[in-house]
């Protein structure tokens, strides 16, 4: 072997070395999560080390959904993820679709404003939309609160103007040229285009929506209205309560996003790390 | 071009709907709800009833010094922790490198709700698995939840953990934009690959970790969920309060929407400060 | 078929002209090329007459219709992009097709013009396939194929060439030639590319800043160029400018004599009147207007710095007394092995100093 591939070879033990005993700890609040989820009460709290998987997961289910309704609660949440995702991408790429691709009076504000006002701590906003919604719409403890309010995120705003904006003008041109209508360039040419960046947005929007906590928490108080986090975290702190039950939900919240993470990683990644390269 | 404002704002309106109602008035609303006192009806304009509070609330301050305590010591720590997981993700001597990057990658999907009662569990006094280890090698075990300096430990420890992956990704990216002949013509310059990373790589990484650090700066500012359900309600006897919770205690716990509104406007102070200083930071040499 | 009239037009970007009023009579079925170097004008007056810019000032008429506030899909128009533009989701068939298909043209009449277009274009095999998997070419067939489809009365081209190979470009040229000549329709095409502009044009637009230089067949332009700057665009390589002054005038024209070269005289007709003597002008003289010594008008000495030999002919690249640099084209048997030559002046065009034509 030659002096520089020894080299190469000692520093890639190195790099193994130091890594993976990080990558070890950084696995093992999950692991753990999975090996509490599947032990009875009594195994989690006694003195002893267990850092395998026991097969207790389905009575800590059974036991989640006598202190709550957490089934119920996953519907809830799904459902609301999904409408939310949907109307988000539409509502989002449309706006992002105006900004890239049209020429018009005040556009020039509206970016300023949206740009503006990026980053301002979403706690400005809570107490005045939590009146709104609550008093003014007496809308608390509806789907729709849960839905239509966190529909201002502006991240897709800015997400969809950056794609649309990197396709060739040209494209647009030439079917404009053939009397193609603008929202059917929009549907038809632009947004078959922006699949991979619809996918990474919708992926992103699924999760936040997903695991939304503080505005769901304060908006759907009620037990059935409740999202599967809310449920879930009113269980924490409580005596009398399953934690092996608590551990069988959280496990139900993560694993399904995980899935969806190793499979569409690419995207995932993708959608996340467009935030900095702007 | 051509001007086009009807199809564009045919396009737009819908969003700027949402965005108007639930976005701009709020930020609006909010700032003259801080004006006014709250708990008498009718609301009643007093503009120096929750500012002139807050300024002499030793509640307000222990919360603005626990989240500033928060953000001077974690934010530097995963940030730096991130270069250190992004670079080595990097590396093309990595093998097996999807399951690194799960490792680091997977805990920005976990739910605030999820990973908040893990840890619960796992830093418990007597039967958590942190002290079970501690003790196996040991160690005294620590009482991570009736005594304060653990207990911001534990927060800064968990808000680290959940996302120290989401800002690799991001400095993953950056690394990932610098052209590969860049190295190549340092190594053939003799350059040595400390000095590389030090002299090539920060310098052009200098923007993302920037715009990173105020992501996490303003992300951290405004904790909520981990002393909500990991430390309970900012225990131990609201050593882990933070701004987020105080917002919430006053907002929704006793209805004080005014003073809630004012401790926001301190949060939005803070963020539109340190947004100044990323913005100068990252400005372009002239 | 129509012709297109552009009258006074006028572009402007916020305050900034671009299009300083350009008058160009287009006549049915002409094939006219707008030529002139990046920045010129050339493709906003395109895009202008699309439709996909609007006109800040003046009318743009096809087929004797005002233009101006027409949807580009409505103006008998159809366009050939420079990057192509095809939609690269779509098949071959189904980016023919898609204009006809969103505007719910019936069916059997677009399967016969995507058919016909394929057929005259000769692209028949690759229906099923996407932009990525065509060569350049290809592409262009395609991009040209969606103009033929909407079977316009105007076909606009923006430099539809300028991404293909040298020798792609050739083949391409002469296809857009035949397909002229076989649709019979009005041309407009755009390109910075002098010699597309004279091996396709019927009439050639010259641009430069804004303004229309001159308008005029190919070989008018390269015989009787209006300004300095056509002069040394038309042609290739370029006209040669050498710094000259006004020495009197005679029966036969103007008397002019070159900088560096007091005993050379070199007489122009004039029609006009005539520079006060003294004053400096411009004479330009295109490389292939060079001859042996004695064989034209005046004989100058230059010094060879390279000679490029191209085959059949050579370009010489030689300096004259007065330091000017000039090149002269001549057969390759001709190429003398000597450093320092004499060469005579066989035809020469002159121009004032603001660049204008003095005839």
């Amino acid at each position: 072997m030659t002096s520089r591939s020894q080299a190469r070879l000692g520093r890639s033990v190195l790099l193994h070395l130091f890594l993976t005993p990080l990558a070890l700890v950084w696995l093992f609040p999950l692991w753990m999560m999975v090996v509490f989820s599947t032990m009875p009460d009594n195994g989690i709290f006694s003195p002893g080390i267990e850092l395998l998987p026991h097969d207790n997961f389905l009575d800590n289910v059974a036991n989640l959904q006598r202190d709550t309704n957490f089934i119920g609660a996953i519907g809830i949440s799904v459902a609301v993820a999904v409408t939310y995702t949907v109307l988000s991408v539409l509502l989002t790429s449309m706006a992002g679709w105006a900004l890239a691709r049209y020429e018009f009076h005040g556009k020039g504000a509206v970016v300023a404003i949206i740009f503006g006002t990026i980053t301002l701590p979403y706690a400005v906003v809570l107490i005045p939309q939590f009146i709104m919604v609550a008093r003014d719409f007496a809308l608390a403890n509806t789907w729709i609160a849960l839905i239509v309010p966190p529909l201002f995120n502006s991240l897709g705003v800015l997400f969809m103007r950056q794609a649309f904006s990197m396709m060739p003008a040209e494209l647009f041109d030439a079917a404009r040229v053939e009397g193609v209508k603008e929202w059917r360039i929009f549907l038809f040419v632009a947004l078959p285009l922006a699949r991979p960046m619809l996918a990474a947005l919708a992926i992103i929007l699924f999760l936040a929506s997903w695991n939304n906590y503080l505005w769901p928490l304060l908006i759907n108080s009620q037990p059935g209205a409740m999202t599967a986090p809310v449920a879930l975290g009113t269980l924490i702190g409580l005596t009398k309560v399953s934690w092996g039950g608590i551990m069988a939900g959280a496990v139900m919240l993560t694993v399904p996003m995980l899935i969806v993470f190793v499979l569409l990683q690419r995207h995932f990644i993708a959608g996340i790390a467009a935030g900095a390269v702007k | 071009m051509r001007t086009q404002n009807a199809t564009a704002y045919r396009f737009l309106t819908p969003y700027l709907l949402v965005f108007a109602v639930f976005w701009i008035w709020p930020i609006v609303s909010s700032f003259l709800i801080s004006f006014q006192a709250t708990r008498t009806v009718p609301w009643r304009f007093a503009p120096t009833f929750n500012w002139g509070r807050l300024i002499g609330d030793p509640a307000f301050y222990n919360a603005l010094k626990n989240t500033l305590l928060i953000l001077v010591i974690q934010v530097p720590v995963m940030i730096s922790l991130a270069i250190v997981m992004a670079v080595l993700l990097n590396s093309p001597l990595l093998k097996a490198r999807g399951l690194y990057r799960f490792a680091f990658f997977a805990p920005v999907v976990v739910g605030e709700v999820a990973y908040s009662a893990v840890f619960r569990l796992m830093f418990s006094l007597d039967f958590g698995i942190v002290n079970k280890l501690l003790e196996s090698v040991g160690l005294a075990k620590i009482d991570w939840f009736s005594n304060v300096t653990p207990a911001m430990a534990l927060i800064m420890i968990a808000v680290t953990w959940r996302w120290a992956g989401y800002n690799a990704i991001l400095i993953l990216a950056g690394l990932q934009s610098i052209p590969e002949d860049v190295y190549e013509a340092a190594t053939l310059d003799r350059v040595s690959k400390l000095k590389q990373f030090l002299y090539i790589t920060l310098p052009l990484l200098k923007p993302v970790i920037v715009f990173c650090a105020v992501l996490s700066i303003i992300g951290t500012m405004q904790l909520f969920t981990e002393p909500f359900l990991i430390t309970e309600r900012g225990g131990p006897g609201g050593g882990t309060e933070t701004l987020g919770l105080l917002l919430y205690r006053q907002g929704f716990r006793s209805l004080n929407f005014g003073y809630a509104s004012a401790v926001a406007y301190t949060m939005a102070g803070l963020a539109i400060a340190i947004t100044l200083v990323q913005l100068w930071l990252t400005r372009e040499p002239k | 078929m129509a012709a297109v009239t552009l009258t006074n037009v006028v572009k402007r970007f916020g305050v900034f002209e671009v299009v300083h009023g350009a008058n160009i009579d287009i006549a049915d079925g002409e094939f006219v090329v707008f030529v002139g170097p990046s920045g010129c004008g050339k493709s906003t007056l395109l895009r202008m007459i699309a439709g996909l810019e609007d006109i800040s000032g003046g009318d743009i008429a096809i087929g004797g219709k005002v233009m101006n506030d027409v949807e580009p899909a409505d103006r008998g128009i159809a366009m050939v992009f420079q990057s192509y533009a095809l939609y690269p989701h779509m098949t071959v068939e189904q980016n023919l097709s898609f204009g006809l298909r969103m505007n719910g043209n019936p069916k059997p009449d677009t399967e016969r013009r995507v058919k016909r277009a394929a057929e005259i274009l000769r692209i028949d095999e690759l229906m099923q396939r996407r932009p990525k998997q065509l060569s350049g070419g290809q592409r262009q067939r395609v991009a040209i194929g969606r103009a033929i489809v909407r079977e316009p009365q105007v076909f606009l081209f923006d430099e539809p060439l300028s991404n293909l190979d040298a020798e792609l470009r050739v083949q391409m040229r002469v296809e857009i030639s035949r397909l002229h000549k076989e649709l019979g329709v009005t041309m407009i095409y755009v390109t910075h590319d002098q010699t597309e502009a004279m091996t396709l044009a019927d009439r050639i637009v010259v641009l430069k800043g804004g303004n229309v230089e001159q308008i005029g067949r190919p070989l008018d332009l390269y015989n009787d160029p209006t300004n300095r700057f056509v002069a040394g665009f038309i042609g290739s390589p370029k006209m040669n400018f050498i710094k000259a002054r006004i020495v009197g005038r005679d029966a036969r024209g103007v008397v002019v004599e070159l900088a560096g070269e007091e005993k050379t005289r070199i007489v122009q007709p004039l029609a006009g009147a005539a520079p006060e003597p003294g004053s400096k002008v411009v004479v330009g003289v295109r490389p292939e207007h060079f001859g042996n010594a004695g064989e034209g008008d005046a004989d100058i000495a230059v010094a060879i710095d390279v000679v490029e030999h191209l085959g059949g002919t050579s370009f010489l690249y030689a300096k004259t007394a007065n330091g000017e640099d000039v090149v002269i084209q001549r057969d390759a048997a001709k190429v003398p092995d000597t450093s320092e030559i004499i060469v005579s002046i066989r035809k020469s065009y002159l121009f004032d100093e603001k660049g204008l034509r003095l005839r």
